[in-house]
């Protein structure tokens, strides 16, 4: 179990990125959803080691890992959103670097682990290759393989699917998906499908707060028979804007698809009742700021600072 | 090229380069040095030292130029390398690449703009340093450094700007800028300022031997980038005189114009080049169309399509993970390091250098320009600097850069979030850094093998090295690592790291410069050993190993800060300040102790030591106590004079230390009766007593002074035995930073000599000039009256006046040996001790001691004493010996004592010294030196040194201005006459050249004085003792002719042998008159040379070579732009005068005429050949003194007959 209390982070400015985060993060997969500048990264900075909160705690099965960073980076496996690599190595070369400095062992030796990781997310034909020759997709998907090395127990990915062909985001999924079955896997992303496909749990966060902790089904349930889909001409949308609850805008043939949220439950004229997807649910939540039938965690009131 | 796009470029760069503490760090570090600069005084060796005399200006066009370089390769040239050779990395690691050329602006502008902004930054660091410069030393207020400031001249400070700082701005900016474009490297950037500072500092700026041809010379001054080799060759080795320096511009010849346009055009020409380039590769590299089809013929590697979900789950891989070891993971971090460093060009790039430095050992030289014999020891010792500050600078960058490698690619988050320590992290990455050290080190090994293998003579021994680079180099590596881990733990910033980095090594050499540098602060060691094979570290033992230790324990406290402060885990700026707190702190405190306390321990021992050595405070103000108590009461007080000396002495080397039980027959040689008289006493020594006439005597004891008083007075005849006994050491304790005394004992060598100060015998009389401090309590030179040679005077050397007789009885350990004055006439080995007895077989003047572990080389009557590693030289130093008993002994006077021995002794300091019979002579300066014809030390030296025996072992010289004359001029004429007779005229013509480049050289115009009026107190009046008196002596002697001048020497001779009252230049000119021909010539040579000032210089004008019949006739002017009138040879010349034993050369021809010419005038010469002649030389054959003699010849040119000028 991984547990954070009350974690405050205010960086010279002032700008408080966390605002006191309460949360418990259970065995399994689970999502740290919000928009870009919510504090998702500093908060998963936090967790990793990287960076010293003001005031709260962070333990991990009991153990206060801000105490102990060198206790957490044994059980460790940490995706960072954005990362390089020691340009003069070739992919396999850096990838058996971090593997011996994380202290990983397998059955077959280092080399064949090596060879099996980059073969998980399909960089063996590229192996050898000085990883500065590397994509950006590529040099993801290194990062990836190293983070899931060893048993970490704790598995930390930040924004992991960015830059992924659809083809290779899939592949990951799948990877997470089974290492989720015996660790706490935190995923940090903005994209609503990364958590909708593979997160139990996941929390929302906005302006360095916790905005809510659920389940994708709840989330659905508590926007159920509110969303509602209808087209509007160009004319009509600044004032639907103006009056109503617009989460999404698509333009489809020319014409603007519009669904809005309506916490009373009655449609507009020429709007139809949809069944709500996660995305509705996040997207009302970034806007209202709450959803009746979410719980939205109490921030710590006050931060206090670790001595 | 759009000028607004460029214009915004370069606003960008340059409003951030003004932002940097790169900036302001490089501006703190010259405001302070300049400051000081301006506080202190001349920096230019001219001038009058006298109170009210002419003082070089530092605010003069040549003081402002020559400081503005030293800067510039200096310091200027390392804060460039990082602005300019990092301003296009920078943009790559923060990846605005592809925004910015994906928009309008061009390659061009974007190069152009960027290194403008560069060299604009430095345009106003330039602007600043010139700027606050007149404002320190024109508007700031001056007391006692005033007359050093001239009065204000723009000129003076722009004009150097403008010739050489700009120019040096430009090709420092544009080579860096280039290097950084091209390559991407960081630490490649460092690869140029490391090699000015390397070959000019260690090499450009100072080698110069007077052997060295003037094309050559040229050549190397082109090759000076800085332009400083190029003024002092052309402006300051030969003193021009302080009105000249104050007053005149920096005359510009047409070499350094054409250097100056050309650095400009190397500078601009990296930038052009490396703009094109990047113009070429900014859409990628381009390949061949070979290369491109072969790569679309190629089979396609595809990433596979296979599904994850078709892959075996990650359980059966079977990870494990258990965070490794330190060992294991800082063995990781080493490889990795390791496996970057073998793959970037700088590795290939700095061991070069250092091979280069290395190999030009080979041509180092020492005294009269002689190469020196390197031995593995002197090598080891000899490359120490420029291996510390080379490693040293290696280490900051690569250091920095490795530090910085996780945040500059990206990878820290990944990096950082591993299990691997901090520890291990920093280890790893050191001891990779420190493996690049050991390679650069393993290359100037090879190098040192190398240059012994040229020499063919010493074997290679590999403990120096160990011993020198392993034990004393490798600490300072370790520390200065730790250092700038620290300071990168601390900035997070590498060019905070860079600057504060670069900061301390200039301050470190700031202070060294200014003596102001002693062991406990010497981190690095700078300059504070010198090697020996006879002694090796038996001088300053103590507090070379306390240094050691003290700063790798201060090594372990800043790694131990580093693993602390390591930004590992971002520090948080609230909780930050919340551990500045007492108690947090107090807390951090205490847990630092541990590693605080050890090096502040030793550190305060050393600081103790240097405190309460031999040239602390204490002892320093004992010397000033001694004149500050006595000079007004005993200055010219009557003493005895010495007529017998017995001497007891037990050495116990180990401890620097000997036992003296011995005693003085003392004479009251006045005519009044003497109640007590002086004894000068070292105050260090221990349980110091005397007796008279073997009953414990009345003394006082006035800071050093002993008064002793005779039971009865003294009456004018009577003589009283003076016994005396004490306990010394030498050295007593350590010195400051490394310095060494003239005489020490120590386990393997031994020097003790009785006449110059008190380190062996006191010595009777006051000495007041003992404890003169320069610029403390010197005072301007005593003006003697014109006739005082004709009234009663003292001896030069006080206790050296009268002859007497020595007995020594000498106790050492048996593995030394002993070679005391006088002949051994008892010896016996027990219990480990060896005890000789000594006794003069003939009365002496001066009396010494030296014991050493040595074989012995001896033929007829003379004998060299040598450290068995050192044999090289020893038969060319017994030819000297033996030629000059016999013909010193037939030209002068028979030589009185029964053995004329030399004896070697550990080279800390680098001298020969010459009492009755038994010379000491230092490893350094004739031992080890590769002889040949042109520069011949051993020979010369030893030469000179036995001159002594008779100048003025025999003829005591006066106290007088210009008698030293007598003393170190006739010995180095008498070294001319010996090298003439044994070596040949080549070798009397190389010496006399070297005699004269040292004159000229080390001369200052404004303080030379009349020969007989010299007496050293003066800047430059040593030279004038040996090298212009030597020659004025021996041209004094042509002029005489061999049997007139001989026949002078031998009366001057028999008359000051015995005589009470010893000789003056003025005794001897006067016994050389009385011998001349013609009086009147006489009187008109004596005038200028010796009791005259002149330095004849000559040029030769509009030579020509024109066909003439079937001969050639040769023209032109000589002009005589110094001092003096001569009657000298001019010869137009072809050939070799001195061919290579074994080479083919075409034979020497002259054709010559005799002129005589004066000061400022102007001679034609004409000259018809049979052959067709090469060069016109003004003194061929090298007979008359001149200033810059390479200027006195001219080639004559082959075709048109117009001159070359050279």
């Amino acid at each position: 179990m991984l547990e954070i209390t009350g974690l405050v982070k205010v960086y010279p400015g002032p700008v408080a990125a966390l605002q006191g985060i309460d949360l418990d993060v259970p065995l399994g997969m689970f999502g740290l959803l919000g928009p870009n500048g919510a504090g998702k990264s500093t908060f998963m900075r936090v967790l990793a080691g990287l960076l010293e909160p003001t005031s709260g705690r962070v333990t991990l099965d009991g153990i206060d890992v801000l105490d102990k960073p060198d206790w957490l980076r044994e059980r460790l496996g940490y995706l960072p959103q954005d990362f390089g690599f020691y340009a003069h190595l070739s992919g396999r070369d850096m990838l058996l670097h971090l593997l011996r400095l994380k202290g990983v062992q397998s059955p077959g030796g280092l080399n064949k682990l090596a060879d099996e990781l980059l073969e998980r997310v399909n960089l063996t034909f590229a192996a050898k290759r000085s990883v500065k020759s590397y994509s950006g997709g590529m040099r993801q998907r290194l990062g990836i393989a190293q983070a899931i090395a060893g048993n970490p127990r704790l598995l930390i990915v930040d924004e992991p699917t960015a830059g992924l062909d659809p083809e290779e985001r899939l592949r990951f999924y799948h990877l997470l998906a089974q290492l989720a079955e015996e660790r706490i896997v935190l995923l940090s992303t903005h994209i609503v499908e990364d958590v909708a496909v593979l997160c139990p749990q996941f929390a929302v966060i906005r302006g360095g707060r916790l905005l809510a902790r659920t389940t994708p089904r709840s989330a659905r349930e508590a926007v159920a028979g509110l969303i509602f889909e209808g087209v509007v001409s160009p004319l009509e949308l600044p004032e639907m804007r103006a009056t109503r609850q617009v989460t999404q805008e698509l333009l489809v043939e020319g014409h603007t698809r519009v669904r809005l949220y309506e916490p009373t439950g009655e449609a507009p004229a020429g709007f139809e009742k949809v069944t709500p997807t996660l995305e509705d649910a996040y997207l009302v939540l970034m806007r209202a700021g709450a959803l009746p039938g979410l719980n939205a965690p109490q921030a710590a009131a006050t931060a206090e600072v670790r001595p | 090229m759009n000028l607004a796009r460029t214009f915004e470029v370069f606003r960008q760069e340059f409003t951030h380069n003004l932002k940097r503490p790169l900036f302001w760090v490089q501006i703190l570090l010259l405001g302070f040095m300049i400051y000081m600069m301006s506080t202190g005084k001349a920096q230019i060796g001219s001038g009058d030292a006298r109170v009210g005399g002419k003082k070089a200006w530092i605010t003069s066009e040549f003081a402002v130029g020559q400081m503005l370089i030293m800067l510039m390769a200096i310091i200027y040239v390392f804060f460039i390398s990082v602005a300019a050779g990092m301003a296009l990395i920078r943009d790559d690691e923060q990846k605005v690449g592809e925004l910015l050329h994906s928009s309008p602006l061009r390659a061009g502008e974007y190069i152009w703009g960027k290194y403008a902004a560069v060299l604009a930054t430095y345009v106003v660091i330039l602007a600043f340093h010139i700027g606050f410069s007149m404002l320190c030393n024109h508007a700031l207020p001056h007391g006692g450094n005033a007359e050093f400031m001239g009065p204000f001249s723009a000129a003076n400070y722009l004009r150097p700007m403008f010739v050489f700082g700009l120019p040096l701005l430009v090709l420092f900016t544009g080579s860096c800028f280039a290097i950084g474009g091209a390559t991407r490297m960081p630490v490649l950037v460092f690869s140029f300022p490391i090699a000015v500072l390397l070959l000019d500092a260690f090499f450009l700026w100072d080698w110069s031997p007077a052997w060295l041809p003037l094309g050559v010379n040229r050549l190397l001054q082109f090759a000076d980038p800085t332009g400083l080799r190029w003024m002092k060759e052309t402006w300051l080795l030969v003193d021009k005189g302080v009105d000249f320096y104050n007053k005149q511009p920096i005359g510009l010849d047409a070499l350094v114009i054409a250097q100056r346009f050309a650095i400009v055009a190397v500078g601009l020409g990296c930038v052009a080049w490396y703009s094109r380039r990047f113009a070429s590769q900014l859409r990628g590299a381009r390949v061949s169309p070979a290369v491109a089809q072969a790569a679309l013929a190629a089979p396609r590697v595809q990433a596979s399509a296979a599904p994850a979900a078709t892959l075996a789950p990650l359980a059966s891989l079977g990870m494990q993970a258990k965070a490794p070891g330190a060992f294991a993971m800082t063995m990781e971090v080493v490889r990795t390091e390791l496996y970057q460093l073998v793959r970037t060009p700088g590795l290939y790039l700095f061991v070069p250098l250092i091979l280069i430095q290395t190999l030009l050992n080979e041509y180092g030289v020492g005294a009269f320009d002689t190469p020196i014999l390197q031995t593995a020891g002197t090598l080891a010792s000899g490359m120490f600097n420029t291996l510390t500050l080379l490693i040293c600078m290696v280490i900051l960058f690569y250091t920095t850069e490795s530090l910085q490698r996780e945040r500059g690619t990206g990878m820290g988050a990944i990096y950082y979030a591993t299990p691997l320590r901090t520890g291990a992290m920093l280890a790893g990455k050191a001891l990779a850094n420190t493996l690049l050290a050991l390679a650069i080190v393993a290359a100037c090994f090879v190098g040192c093998v190398v240059v012994l293998a040229m020499q063919g003579k010493v074997s290679l021994n590999p403990a120096p090295f160990a011993i020198v680079w392993g034990l004393l180099l490798v600490p300072t590596y370790l520390v200065w690592t730790a250092y700038v881990s620290a300071v990168f733990a601390v900035t997070s910033n590498r060019y905070a790291t860079y600057a504060i980095g670069l900061g301390t090594m200039v301050l470190s050499g700031w202070f060294q410069m200014r003596g102001k540098m002693n062991w406990v602060f010497n981190w690095d060691l700078w300059s504070a050993t010198k090697w020996t094979d006879i002694a090796t570290f038996q001088y300053d033992a103590l507090p070379l190993v306390l240094n050691r230790v003290t700063w790798l324990l201060v090594a372990v406290l800043l790694t131990v800060l580093t693993v602390r402060w390591f930004e590992r885990r971002e520090r948080d700026a609230t909780n930050a300040l919340l551990r500045m707190r007492p108690g947090s702190m107090a807390r951090a405190m205490g847990a630092l102790t541990p590693f605080l306390l050890p090096p502040l321990v030793t550190g305060s021992v050393l600081a103790w030591q240097v405190g309460d050595g031999y040239q602390g405070a204490a002892a320093k103000k004992a010397t000033l106590d001694y004149w500050r108590k006595n000079v007004q009461t005993w200055k010219d007080a009557p003493a005895p004079v010495l007529t017998g000396v017995d001497l007891d002495v037990k050495f116990d080397p180990a401890k620097h230390a000997f036992t003296m039980k011995g005693a003085y027959t003392v004479e009251n040689a006045t005519d009044k009766p003497m109640v007590r008289f002086p004894v000068t006493v070292n105050p260090r020594w221990k349980k110091l007593a005397f007796t008279a006439n073997g009953k414990p005597a009345s003394t006082e004891n006035r800071a050093g002074l002993v008064i002793v008083n005779p039971p009865l007075p003294l009456q004018p005849g009577e003589r009283m035995t003076l016994g005396f006994s004490y306990d010394a050491r030498h050295p007593d304790g350590t010195s400051r930073n490394g310095g060494y005394e003239m005489e020490f004992v120590t386990p393997s060598s031994i020097v003790l000599t009785g006449f110059s100060g008190v380190t062996f015998t006191p010595a009777i009389g006051f000495f007041p000039d003992e404890a003169v401090e320069e610029g403390k309590n010197n005072s301007d030179p005593r003006e003697w009256p014109e006739d005082w040679w004709k009234h009663e005077h003292g001896a030069a050397i006080p206790t050296a006046g009268r002859w007497f007789d020595v007995h020594m009885k000498v106790d050492v350990p048996a593995n030394l040996q002993v070679n005391a004055t006088g002949e051994k006439v008892a010896e016996s080995v027990a219990n480990g001790r060896r005890v000789t007895e000594w006794r003069t077989d003939h009365p002496v003047r001066i009396y010494n001691l030296i014991a050493g572990e040595w074989k012995v080389k001896t033929r007829e009557g003379v004998a060299v004493y040598y450290d068995a590693r050192h044999p090289y030289n020893v038969d060319e130093m017994l030819d000297a010996l033996e030629g000059a008993r016999r013909w010193y002994g037939e030209w002068f006077a028979p030589y009185p004592w029964k053995q004329l021995r030399l004896s070697e002794f550990a080279g800390w300091p680098t001298y020969a010294q010459a009492p009755a019979g038994n010379i000491t002579f230092s490893e350094g300066i004739g031992f080890l030196t590769q002889s040949k014809p042109d520069a011949n030390a051993a020979f010369w030296i030893a030469a000179h040194e036995s001159a002594h025996m008779w100048w003025p072992n025999m003829a005591m010289v006066g106290d007088g201005p210009g008698c030293e004359v007598l003393s170190e001029g006739m010995a180095h004429f008498s070294t001319l006459l010996l090298v003439e007779k044994m070596r040949g005229e080549r070798q009397r013509q190389s010496f006399a050249k070297q005699m004269e480049a040292r004159y000229g050289r080390l001369r200052q115009k404004d303080s030379e004085r009349a020969l007989v009026k010299i007496d050293g107190k003066l800047p430059g009046d040593t030279r004038i003792w040996y090298d212009k008196g030597g020659w004025a002596l021996w041209m004094l002697h042509r002029f005489m002719g061999e049997e007139r001048g001989l026949a002078a020497v031998r009366e001057y001779m028999a008359k000051y042998r015995d005589t009470k009252v010893p000789a003056s230049l003025e005794d001897y000119l006067s016994i050389q008159r009385s011998h001349a021909a013609d009086t009147t010539a006489f009187d008109a040579f004596t005038k200028q040379w010796f009791f005259g000032v002149v330095a004849p210089k000559y040029l030769v004008e509009n030579a020509r070579l024109e066909k003439d019949g079937d001969g050639w006739k040769v023209t032109g002017v000589v002009h005589n732009v110094g001092d003096g009138r001569m009657t000298i040879d001019v010869a137009a010349a072809a050939g070799v005068q001195w061919p290579e034993a074994g080479k083919k050369a075409a034979p020497w021809k002259t054709e010559r005429t005799t002129i005589t010419i004066g000061a400022g005038e102007r001679v034609p010469v004409t000259l018809r050949c049979a052959f067709r002649p090469e060069k016109l030389v003004v003194d061929p054959d090298v007979r008359v003194l001149m200033l810059e003699r390479n200027k006195a010849e001219v080639k004559l040119a082959p075709v048109t007959g117009t001159i070359a000028m050279r």
